[in-house]
């Protein structure tokens, strides 16, 4: 990365009538490994390495990219972006609030430097865990793994004296099993994420996890049984309280959806102004408080500072069930009259940043998971999701379980296959009455932004109950 | 002979020399434009300019591949890429890139896509097209976008060639009413006949008809699904027809080939034709990309294959490579011979469905999944539009609403949008039976 260029794009942004003007250029070292049923398919190593800049002029936004290091190549994006941004013509100029310069150096660091693992010993841990995987006893009909492992190196600087400098190595993993038993199939993904080193691999209990599903998957065929459709309580693990915090939650409340600029791809939100719901809303009861943080040490959504050059907080978002704040980027921050909550990320240097979640999860209450299905006198514990989904105003959705059990006068009974919730944002978390000590983390990739930027979160929460909520 | 050809060359002839058994490189110079705009104004507009060649090479059946921008540290990428493809791990069911020297058709790409002019008026076109339907009510965002790419391809395995692939698309999301929205896209691979009113005006008309929705209800419907959402469907049976999905069981298609899966009137195709916006005419082997009909009469005639999977299927490449899995370029849906209107008048009591977003399954090779219909749910009692509906979902499986098309229309249009409809087809209206829908409780 050549940190002169991406000075020199500022420098001859800022020569023009900007009301403001940034340049980012980014590296990332990307090693890719793809496993079908225990081979590897191909090894793909790269760095991918550009610069890009954005420019606010005449209240329009111009954003060009290019990963040619050349001084003629940044002059070539400058004029197109601040060409496009003049040209856009709105009547409703866009302002972006304004922060104070900042600059800083922020790494994470690595107790076993990803750079310094082999090629062999990333192969061989995948083949480890196949090996595990498939000598456990259930039959496993095909498997998909992939590892991703990108050093992320950034350069931001901005027309506000901004000059900041990061380096971020992320560890992220995924595997896709089926189990074939008695004639039917049944299928599980999981997926892992870290901000650090290799030694994450070691923390994760990969094989462990896979192994607890392939056996989950065959008890759900071998001694699954459907629940009886009805109104019941429902104790779902940190996984579906991930989720849920994730869609029903962190989705709705980013400030750009609620302004409208995702309309046409990922939506809008039920909370909007002048409707039903806005901040000091009641959406849940009082142990709905669900938060958003980047600076949860080592999380696969770990920040410092986001990709405008905000500094990282946390974010209370439903607060004792009531509408809190909303995810903000400098834009929709203006445009609501208050300040950015550094929620503006992007995925590589050829993407403009939009408002994104880092890790979202609910906050832990004071009971254990047994005592919170000790008070169930009829309901599923419904442990792991398979199937989800969401409307795009985030208020229909619907988890089906993976991993389930019936619960009968507060003890766990047999396996129920694939129960479902399908229910609305302000009923499934009004319907919460107990929140457990224990919060669990999961790795997720969140999807939003056209083209697509799929980006690293974390979901999690402790177990939570709900009360009298149709399950089928 | 270009120079990024020539230099690509270059790039074969080094790993070769320092061992390879089998190469290709493959340099992209892409030119990619968007306007994105929402409540009827532009936000901001982008532009990608990438200069990139992907290499992958093979030695004793280990496959490593990378990636470098604008020719820069050819030499110490590739010493690099052999050092790695020697520490790396046979691939026993590695077949081989394509080989042979092929004739490819001349492309048709339109240099006026390189970079057009006020691309912003484009976007003011759609949306005074879906305001003249809806009013100065209308609240409207989407996107416009263009693509041009010169791609330069040589393999080790014989093919060499260029090609030029231009697209342009726009989509549009016009609201009415808080709860009443259409959606429309207008896509194509020239600026000829690129009509963006055509899109605002069917997203506004759809938006108009959707006003004041009623919570629908559970049950079991006849459902006439727009080509918009229809391309959701072929999207996914596209995916699932792919070798690779097939070997990892990620599709209803394991075990099915030359088996019955749908009704007679159903014939897909994989065609990376002129008109689609991802035209090309060779794949990632450099195998000439063709037409590849795979579901021919309701039986599943093949998969789509790259020249590892074919070996694997004992049959020959279908030119679909990608470097690991298969993938479709443009599926197309043959039309049927009742036209769009003769198809709502089959429908006694069901829904017309406009789009829809997050699919997700419970398990592919069942295909038991659900998605969410958004932007214009309607009741349709006696093949007339009676009802806007909201808040409906399609929780059913995806073989069994194959199986159940009953209808398609003669009408068809070029359908691609964001993660949904994706990749580009040409969809007609299908008019499909039993299909399942539930609601939140």
């Amino acid at each position: 990365m050549d940190e002169d260029i991406v000075d020199f794009a500022l420098k001859y942004a800022e020569d023009k009538k900007v009301e403001y003007a940034e340049a980012r250029g980014q590296s990332q070292i990307q090693d890719r490994l793809m496993l079908r049923n225990g081979i590897l398919e191909a090894y793909t190593s790269a760095v991918d390495s550009g610069f890009c800049v954005r420019i606010l002029a005449n209240g329009g936004i111009g954003f060009a990219s290019t990963n040619k290091w050349t001084k003629e190549e940044a002059k070539e994006i400058v004029d197109l972006a601040f060409r496009y941004a003049k040209a856009s013509g709105r009547k409703d100029k866009i302002k972006f609030e304004k922060e104070k310069g900042v600059e800083t150096k922020w790494v994470v660091d690595q107790k076993k430097k990803i750079e310094n693992v082999s090629p062999e010993e990333k192969i061989s841990a995948f083949e480890e865990i196949n090996k595990t995987l498939t000598s456990c006893g259930v039959k496993i009909a095909a498997t998909m793994g992939s590892c991703n492992i990108d050093l992320i190196s950034k350069y931001f600087v901005n027309s506000e004296g901004s000059k900041i400098t990061s380096f971020v190595p992320k560890l992220g993993a995924f595997f896709y099993i089926t189990v074939a038993e008695e004639g039917k199939t049944e299928q599980a993904y999981e997926q892992f994420g870290y901000s650090g080193g290799w030694e994450a691999f070691g923390q994760w209990g990969v094989a462990e996890k896979l192994v607890h599903n392939a056996k989950i998957l065959k008890d759900v065929i071998t001694k699954g049984k459907a629940v009886k459709a009805g109104n019941m309580d429902l104790v779902c693990g940190p996984e579906v309280t991930g989720i849920a915090a994730h869609e029903s939650c962190g989705h709705p409340m980013e400030a750009d959806r609620i302004v409208g600029r995702e309309m046409s791809q990922a939506g809008r939100s039920f909370i909007y102004k002048g409707g039903p719901y806005w901040i000091g809303t009641k959406i849940g009861s009082k142990h709905a408080t669900i938060v958003d943080d980047p600076t949860i040490e080592h999380s696969y959504g770990y920040y410092a500072y986001d990709d405008e050059g905000v500094k990282a907080r946390r974010r209370f978002l439903y607060k004792d069930g009531v509408i809190n704040e909303f995810l903000h980027n400098r834009e929709s921050a203006a445009k609501l009259g208050t300040k950015s909550n550094a929620s503006s990320r992007t995925v590589n240097y050829d993407r403009e940043a939009i408002v994104r979640m880092a890790n979202t999860f609910v906050l832990p209450g004071d009971m254990t998971e047994e005592e919170l299905i000790e008070e169930v006198k009829h309901g599923v514990f419904m442990k792991s999701f398979t199937e989800w989904n969401i409307d795009d105003k985030r208020f229909n959705q619907r988890y089906v379980g993976r991993e389930a059990y019936l619960i009968e006068n507060g003890e766990l009974k047999h396996p129920v296959a694939r129960p479902i919730i399908e229910t609305t944002t302000p009923k499934f978390w009004t319907a919460v009455d107990a929140v457990s000590k224990k919060v669990e983390f999961d790795a997720a990739t969140c999807g939003k932004g056209d083209p697509g930027q799929g980006i690293p979160v974390f979901t999690g929460g402790p177990c939570i109950r709900l009360r009298e909520v149709y399950v089928k | 002979m270009s120079d990024a050809l020539n230099r690509t060359e270059e790039i074969v002839r080094k790993a070769k020399s320092l061992g390879a058994d089998e190469v290709i490189a493959q340099t992209t110079f892409g030119r990619y434009r968007q306007v994105r705009f929402s409540n009827n104004e532009i936000d901001t507009t982008v532009a990608w300019n990438d200069y990139a060649t992907d290499i992958a090479l093979a030695w004793k059946k280990r496959v490593v591949a990378t990636k470098i921008h604008n020719f820069e540290g050819v030499d110490a990428t590739v010493k690099r890429l052999m050092e790695l493809a020697k520490v790396s791990k046979e691939n026993p069911m590695f077949g081989g890139f394509a080989k042979g020297k092929f004739k490819y058709a001349s492309p048709k790409a339109d240099k006026k896509l390189i970079e057009i002019d006020d691309p912003q008026g484009y976007v003011f076109e759609a949306v005074e097209a879906a305001r003249k339907e809806i009013g100065n009510d209308i609240d409207s965002g989407g996107i416009l976008f263009t693509k041009f790419e010169d791609v330069y391809l040589a393999s080790s395995e014989g093919p060499i060639g260029t090609d030029s692939r231009s697209a342009i698309e726009l989509s549009i999301r016009a609201f009415a009413e808080r709860e009443a929205s259409g959606h429309s896209v207008e896509c194509s691979s020239t600026l000829k006949g690129f009509k963006p009113a055509r899109a605002g005006t069917k997203a506004g008309e759809i938006a108009r008809m959707a006003k004041n929705p009623k919570i629908g209800e559970e049950g079991v419907y006849d459902v006439i699904f727009d080509p918009l959402i229809y391309g959701s469907s072929l999207g996914v049976y596209g995916w699932m027809v792919s070798a690779f999905a097939v070997l990892i069981h990620m599709s209803v298609f394991v075990d099915k080939l030359g088996k019955k899966v749908a009704p007679e009137i159903v014939t897909l195709r994989d065609n990376p034709a002129e008109y689609s916006m991802s035209n090309r005419v060779f794949d990632d082997e450099g195998y000439p990309a063709k037409e590849n009909m795979f579901i021919d009469h309701g039986v599943l005639k093949g998969y789509l294959h790259n020249t590892s999977t074919a070996k694997m299927f004992k049959t020959e490449t279908t030119g679909n490579a990608g470097l690991v899995a298969p993938s479709a370029w443009n599926l197309e849906m043959d039309a049927g011979d009742m036209n769009k209107d003769e198809l709502f008048e089959e429908t006694k009591r069901g829904l017309y469905l406009t789009n829809t977003w997050y699919t997700r399954f419970q398990n592919y090779a069942k295909g038991d999944f659900s998605t969410i219909p958004r932007d214009g749910i309607f009741l349709v009692e006696k093949g007339k539009i009676t009802q806007s509906l909201k808040d409906l979902r399609i929780s059913d499986n995806a073989l069994a609403m194959l199986g159940n098309v009953a209808a398609i229309s003669k009408e068809r249009q070029h359908v691609h949008w964001w993660g949904e409809a994706d990749p580009p087809s040409l969809s007609p209206y299908v008019l499909v039976k039993n299909v399942h829908i539930t609601k939140s409780r």
